[in-house]
């Protein structure tokens, strides 16, 4: 809204005032580092993108020219030795670690040196000759014996049949057809896996839950097989991360400078409020990333969906960071938080992008959807959801439990963080609604935990990822069920008796259950085909009959309510009794999921 | 112009401020007075809408406190004014305003009067570069270029010279004679004293006193006189009880005797009783206690 105030004033505005705060964070910041840091931080930018570009690009380049060879230019191995770049070819005659006659006769130097060039030569030689044999029009002739490979997923559970996203040609183990080089790929769905890299160590991408190793570079000498790892794809992808980890250095430090010395007070006091000053000061940072995010898609021909799947990572970047600075007491304390959110997500967001063409799990970072791209495979709406969805919901939350916080009783105190984290949710508990709410909202970091939980113990042994994953999802959930209750009780929001206790603790765990019906599009995108997912979100219900259904609907909600009512019940009765009741709120869950899981199964 | 009424604020179980209700009309200039954590800058925050009462309701300008309408015409200058000192007075004066949507042409103008008036020079200086007092000024600065109807100043001469003490009072005045209602704490009585029109005076966290300097002099302390005497005949002196009238304080000092009542009716008497046994009066000394000395009297009463 706009106008003309009562004073004649005229007013903007909400996005007027963001955008005038905004733009003074750009000139403040910018006066804040002078213009040789500037340049200096500029340099190394680039320096450290044209080398990670021309890295993947062209490889890292240490060993070009390491061996020297004589050989003569009539020589057929002459070939060899200038298409490798291991090697630099010098003049029969002159000294070489290598020297290779004019009878094909090849003599190595008596050094160590020597010897290693001789080895290396021998494998250029056997990867030119492949190299041949596959540009041999005659395959047959060429490769008289064909083998189609598949890969599998470890231990595959017998339980989970054809899933929605499976292949449609449904093998699932290898094939020697002796006929056909050819398999069908992934195309047929539509997914596409048609690579537009002709590189060679770009292998193409199977399909999630089965599918073929290759559709389109044609045959491959076993030599040359390797597991899907889309290293090029991945660092590139990578590359997305980099600028963020700079960012949130320039942003945090700026949400902190308006903590010390309560500089932020007198903007506080202004007709902007907390919400229109925390998105004006971040725009710029956003918009910066995004900036750079679309120049790097750019440089390195990443579409619009690289840069939809990175924006959702920027901006959670952004938002951990502003509640870090928001909770930190001191710059050191902020420089600690930003290092671990830099970590974490760094981590979150790469490992399970590297499982992009071997596992769904990988789906729960949207680095994977930049991997995918960058192979030219096209994604599902769903998986973009699946993705994407905890990484915004997860900024929106964080944004908003930093702004609980950003209000002169809190932002200028000195407490210890996990007391913030309580004050900063306790304003958001203002009744029964909020009490509702409050678990829906939890939600994304119940998800991202669960799946991050998922992504680092499915590669263990099923008998000790499962418990640490029934652990893990029960303890998570509980806490989401009942951490803003206890932050209401810390607070005072809600009498002591048993009665409020249990009722809040009823309406806390009816919340939970109906945000929890969110994280159902799990099973779009095929994760509880996996027994990590299904410990984790349950099973899949198709196939069971009505009645088993309603119940296997219903009881989750008795669970919720029962278990949120032990942990209210802890809550109003103090910190230590909250923890001891967690605990047993968490294991009541944990036995509920197993026995769940055992009757379905 | 303010109307605060039964205003509380509590921290867990601490309590602030408890039961504050006082209004102030157009154009004065009201102190707030008070030892450190008597509740003062609570107050003053909470009427500037930064901090939201527990109970209670204050009004200013016509608007809840914390109101944008209301914000719009609030001036505000907090006892620390940290300022963005990479910036200059004029940028940062002029954020500000914009801030304010007040119009360029319009801030330009007011930012230069108000500078002026001021006496500040050095306006594309970094403000990190600038002296204690200067930045204050920047600060009282700032909390104009919206043209606000009421000021909030919290210890405005906080740790400065005497000069610059002087010439911020004095500028408040005048901002109180343009019109502005100006609400004022300070640890230093004397500049209470000496602008404020009325004041409360707060102690752990109520208003103990309130009114206008005369009222709270008459109510707590007052006018004394202090009557010094001859011995009598034979070095014959009268003690207090030996007036016809209370005698507040008595003591003797190099063979006076020294007598403190409240009103001429005393100093009467004290005259009748010393002459009566041939002493003299031979000094009657009016005083007036100042506001620090009912200030540590109230206090000290509300603690007790």
């Amino acid at each position: 809204m706009s106008g003309v105030s009562s004073e004649g004033m005229n007013d903007r505005g909400s996005l007027g005032r963001i955008w005038r705060i905004a733009r003074w964070e750009v000139t403040r910041s910018a006066g804040t580092v002078d213009r040789k840091t500037i340049a200096v931080v500029l340099v190394l930018l680039l320096a450290a993108g044209f080398v990670g570009y021309s890295a993947v690009d062209d490889g890292v380049g240490l060993e070009d020219g390491l061996y020297t060879v004589a050989v003569d230019e009539e020589s057929p191995y002459y070939e060899v030795a200038t298409a490798d770049r291991t090697f630099r070819t010098v003049d029969p005659g002159e000294p070489a670690d290598l020297i290779i006659y004019a009878n094909g006769h090849v003599n190595p130097a008596e050094t160590a040196k020597g010897n290693a060039a001789h080895a290396a030569f021998s494998d250029a030689v056997e990867r030119h000759n492949e190299a041949l044999m596959i540009a041999e029009s005659d395959t047959a002739a060429a490769f008289p014996v064909s083998v189609t490979l598949v890969y599998e997923q470890r231990e595959p559970l017998e339980a989970v049949g054809d899933g929605d996203l499976e292949a449609d040609d449904g093998d699932d183990g290898t094939e020697a057809d002796g006929d056909s080089l050819a398999t069908d790929g992934s195309s047929d769905d539509g997914t596409g896996s048609e690579t537009a890299d002709d590189d060679a160590s770009a292998i193409a991408t199977p399909e999630f839950g089965g599918g073929s190793i290759d559709d389109s570079s044609g045959p491959q000498t076993p030599g040359s097989i390797t597991p899907p790892f889309p290293f090029q794809s991945l660092v590139l992808a990578f590359l997305f991360v980099v600028p963020m980890n700079f960012v949130i250095q320039a942003y945090g430090s700026t949400i902190m400078d308006e903590r010390i010395n309560r500089r932020g007070e007198l903007l506080l006091v202004s007709p902007a409020s907390r919400y229109e000053i925390v998105a004006g000061k971040t725009l710029p940072y956003l918009l910066g990333v995004t900036g750079l995010v679309c120049a790097i898609a750019l440089v390195i021909d990443g579409g619009w969906l690289s840069v939809a799947a990175v924006i959702p990572i920027a901006l959670l970047f952004l938002a951990a960071t502003f509640v870090g600075a928001m909770f930190a007491r001191s710059f050191k304390e902020l420089t600690f938080v930003t290092v671990t959110i830099s970590v974490f997500l760094t981590t979150y967001t790469f490992v399970p992008a590297i499982f992009t063409d071997v596992t769904p799990i990988a789906l729960i970072s949207p680095l994977t959807l930049v991997v995918l791209d960058l192979q030219g495979e096209s994604v599902r709406a769903v998986e973009y959801l699946f993705s994407t969805a905890p990484f915004y919901l997860g900024s929106a939350v964080l944004f908003g439990l930093g702004l609980g916080s950003y209000r002169e009783e809190d932002m200028f105190t000195q407490k210890p963080v996990p007391s913030k984290v309580i004050d900063s949710i306790a304003t958001h508990v203002r009744g029964k609604a909020s009490v509702f709410a409050m678990p829906i909202v939890f939600i994304p970091f119940v998800f991202a935990i669960q799946l991050l939980t998922v992504s680092l113990v499915f590669a263990l042994p099923e008998t000790l990822s499962l418990p640490i994953i029934f652990l893990v999802a029960a303890g998570v959930e509980e806490v989401a069920k009942s951490v803003h209750v206890y932050a209401g009780y810390a607070h005072s929001r809600f009498d002591s008796s048993v009665k409020t206790a249990l009722g809040i603790g009823a309406i806390s765990g009816l919340g939970f259950f109906v945000g929890e019906k969110f994280t159902h599009v799990v099973q779009l995108v095929g994760l509880p085909d996996i027994v990590e997912g299904q410990a984790a979100f349950g099973p899949t219900l198709a196939g069971d009959s009505l009645l088993v259904l309603a119940a296997i609907a219903l009881a989750p909600l008795v669970l919720h309510v029962v278990t949120a009512m032990i942990g209210a019940l802890g809550a109003s009765r103090g910190r230590r009794s909250y923890l001891v009741a967690l605990v047993l709120a968490t294991a009541v869950h944990a036995t509920y999921n197993l026995g769940v899981i055992v009757l379905v199964l | 112009m303010i109307e605060v009424t039964d205003l509380r604020k509590e921290y867990g179980g601490f309590t602030a401020v408890e039961g504050s209700s006082f209004s102030i009309e157009r154009g004065e200039v009201f102190g707030i007075v008070g030892h450190n954590g008597a509740g003062k800058t609570t107050t003053l925050k909470m009427l500037a809408g930064l901090i939201e009462p527990t109970a209670g309701t204050a009004v200013v300008a016509g608007h809840p406190a914390g109101a944008p309408a209301m914000q719009r015409r609030l001036g505000f200058l907090p006892e620390q004014s940290p300022l963005y000192e990479e910036m200059t007075p004029l940028s940062y004066l002029e954020f500000f305003a914009d801030l304010y949507d007040v119009p360029s042409a319009v801030a330009s103008e007011r930012i230069d009067d108000i500078l002026d008036r001021l006496d500040l020079e050095h306006r594309d200086r970094e403000l990190g570069n600038m002296s204690k007092g200067m930045k204050r000024k920047i600060a009282i600065a700032r909390a104009l270029v919206n043209d606000p109807d009421v000021l909030i100043f919290d210890e405005p001469a906080s740790g400065l010279d005497p000069l610059t003490t002087n010439y911020i009072l004095e500028f408040t005045s005048e901002l109180s004679e343009e019109g502005k209602t100006v609400v004022f704490s300070a640890h230093n009585l004397f500049h209470v004293e000496s602008i404020c029109d009325r004041l409360v005076i707060m102690s752990e966290g109520t208003i103990v006193a309130r009114g206008t300097i005369d009222d709270i002099r008459s109510a707590y302390g007052g006018r004394t006189y202090h009557v010094t005497s001859t011995p009598g005949a034979a070095g014959t002196v009268v003690g207090p009880d030996g007036v016809d009238a209370p005698v507040a304080e008595y003591a003797r000092e190099n063979g006076h005797c020294r007598y403190v009542v409240t009103d001429m009716d005393g100093v009467d008497a004290v005259r009748t009783a010393v002459e009566a046994v041939g002493g003299q009066v031979t000094d009657i000394e009016t005083k007036t206690p100042s506001l620090e000395q009912i200030f540590l009297e109230v206090a000290d009463e509300a603690t007790a």
